[in-house]
């Protein structure tokens, strides 16, 4: 079979797409009800009926009309039924592919292949969806490997041949994770979730609300009180778990070939390639609670970005130190040295001190002018005070052999190794306050950064900081 | 008070009066809404001049005070290896781009700079942040020969 032949995605896909605008559909229930009481049964009927074949039939143009073909130097594929576009990636500048399994997929046995270019969301190509072989053999043509000799054979879900394992995750641990996941904010999703079906679906949440308040009236109590915040605490709990075991089921990362695979997912299943040479930084992270108990968290920022939450590649969620620095080994990164590290200049406490509890005391002093009895809140101001004075230990720096390595927070903390190669401009920076106290900020910038937190070195006296400064340049 | 990473020089004092332009402009843009509105509900307000002479005094910051503050405080480097631009009155920032990592590099030049006599270099770097470190108020000349001396050490590396 030839290699530069038209291939279209598989037909599954108009089934999928014509389920996914089921919702929309039901949208449309009132108008249809409300011609049906107008013209009559049968003409409502057929309405519906044409409207579905309107549904189909642009479903299946879309589908008839997106091909791609694989030449031998480049991948094309062409859209759009009246506005046609051409996308043509060279192969050489194909970075990573990866494969998605959506739930609905993967009851087709489908796939979603996502090429990406290094050149951020926007330039990534997907084709969705194509047979779970396709996409292997697509993956294998695309990072231009020996073309699998039979591209029929079969293959098994995702997880195929084991390269070399190097962090997964079994069931207990994602279970443990999940109820560090302990989330408040997912139930009042689920409930606005409920709110805004509310108007789709005809039920009588009011009603229900009603009773459940004549109730509530009724046995007022304490107990009752605490029964209710029990019952929320154990849903968030509950909604934590979840949500987790969704996202992280079967975590597994393996590394071959310069190359790190994440597969992971219960309904969504995906395939995450991160290429190693395109990590720019390893960054750890403790979280409050987990972290205390020897938890951490891995991520590595990449050229080009990541899907993920945090804009970082996930590559351990929930995962112990050795393990850790297992994964950071492979990236070929250099250990982080907790012990080689110094802390910040002691102004960095006095400054937090300042901007944390100035306006704390401005607030409660401004409002205890209007009402006295908020003088009390000034008592609050020792607290921020006493973070400051915690901040400093836990904000270290240092430059090691090949790194630039930074530690911060408190409560969460985070630990970032950079490699020098991987700096691409470094600031000084010093706002009127670090100006009086002598301080600076050593900003580095990297690339593929996303969201928050950034390895700065914030509050190191001003010689220091340009002896930094200077030190990073040289060594970059 | 600036930091000594290395000898920094001035920008042209073109680029000074590029500034006060810039700055009379954005006065301009908020005195005289502030005007109008000043003689379309004159009767109302408690006293004369209440709007415009709000208006007046930001509008003197921008135009008169400020330019020259931010002039002051803007300087680099070129030491062959690293590009060093600092800037800021209020935070002063020195940022460092070390000459290897500039992906691509333009010199620009609006109608107010061309006027005035000085260009822009624009440096694109592949960071998150700092992906373009904008050198303003240079000659021209200074500019192309900082740009032919980065475009030649990227062109070398390659």
């Amino acid at each position: 079979m030839s290699d530069d032949a038209l291939r279209r995605v598989h037909p599954g896909t108009i089934a999928i797409g014509m389920l996914k605008s089921a919702p929309s559909i039901l949208f449309t229930l009132p108008a249809l009800y409300a011609a049906g009481a107008k013209f009559g049964l049968v003409t409502s009927a057929l309405l519906a009926l044409a409207g579905f074949a309107v549904l189909a039939l642009t479903t299946w143009l879309g589908w008839w009309f997106l091909t791609y073909r694989l030449t031998p130097d480049e991948f094309v594929i062409e859209s759009g039924v009246l506005h046609r576009s051409r996308r043509s990636i060279p192969l050489e500048r194909v970075q990573d592919v990866s494969i998605e399994q959506k739930p609905l997929a993967r009851l087709f046995g489908l796939a979603l292949v996502r090429i990406e270019t290094g050149g951020g969301d926007k330039d990534e190509a997907t084709l969705d969806s194509v047979t779970l072989g396709e996409a292997h053999r697509l993956r294998l043509a695309l990072r231009r490997a020996p073309l699998a000799a039979d591209a029929g054979a079969p293959v098994p879900e995702i997880a195929e041949d084991a390269g070399g394992l190097l962090f997964a995750m079994p069931l207990e641990r994602v279970l443990l994770y999940g109820l560090f996941n302990f989330s408040l904010v997912w139930l009042a999703a689920i409930f606005a979730t409920l709110q805004t079906l509310d108007g789709v679906i005809d039920f009588d949440w009011k009603e229900l609300v009603g009773i459940a308040g004549r109730e509530v009236r009724g046995h007022l109590t304490v107990m009752a009180g605490l029964t209710v915040l029990l019952l929320a605490l154990a849903l968030g709990v509950i909604a934590g778990v979840v949500r987790t075991v969704t996202k992280e089921y079967g975590f597994r990362l393996d590394e071959r070939e310069g190359r790190f695979r994440r597969i992971r997912g219960l309904l969504t299943r995906s395939e995450v390639a991160i290429v190693k040479a395109r990590v720019q930084l390893a960054l750890v992270h403790r979280a409050p609670l987990s972290g205390r108990l020897g938890w951490q968290s891995l991520e590595f920022q990449t050229l080009g970005g990541s899907d993920d939450v945090s804009g970082r590649q996930e590559m351990a969620p929930f995962a112990r130190d050795e393990e850790v620095a297992r994964v950071i080994a492979a990236a070929g990164l250099p250990a982080f040295e907790s012990d080689a590290l110094t802390p910040v200049s002691r102004g960095h406490v006095l400054r937090v001190a300042l901007r944390h509890g100035l306006p704390v005391l401005a607030t409660f002093a401004v409002a205890g002018a209007f009402l006295p009895l908020l003088w009390i809140g000034i008592a609050l101001v020792p607290v921020p005070v006493g973070f400051a004075l915690l901040q400093r230990r836990h904000h270290r720096y240092g430059l090691c052999e090949t790194s630039a390595q930074v530690t911060r927070g408190v409560l969460a903390q985070r630990d970032w190794i950079v490699p020098y190669h991987a700096i691409q401009t470094v600031s000084v920076r010093r706002t009127w306050l670090q100006r009086r106290l002598g301080l600076a900020t050593v900003a580095i910038d990297t690339a593929g950064a996303k969201g928050w937190h950034r390895p700065d070195v914030a509050d190191v006296a001003a010689p220091i900081a340009v002896e930094l400064a200077r030190d990073l340049m040289a060594r970059g | 008070m600036t930091l000594p990473i290395v000898p920094l020089q001035p920008i042209e004092r073109g680029q000074l009066n590029v500034m006060r332009a810039r700055g009379a402009g954005m006065a301009l843009a908020l005195i005289l809404p502030a005007c109008i509105a000043e003689f379309a509900i004159a009767d109302r307000l408690p006293v004369h001049g209440a709007i415009a002479g709000l208006a007046l005094l930001p509008g003197i910051w921008l135009a008169i005070v400020a330019p020259p503050r931010r002039w002051r405080h803007w300087s680099y480097a070129f030491t062959g290896t690293e590009l060093h631009v600092a800037h800021g009155w209020w935070t002063r920032v020195h940022t460092i781009v070390p000459v290897v990592r500039v992906q691509h590099i333009d010199v620009a030049q609006g109608p107010l700079e061309r006027s005035f006599g000085v260009a822009r270099l624009v440096l694109h770097t592949a960071g998150s942040d700092n992906t373009i470190v904008t050198l303003p108020g240079v000659a021209r000349a200074t500019a192309e020969e900082i740009r032919d001396a980065i475009r030649a050490r990227i062109g070398s590396a390659a």
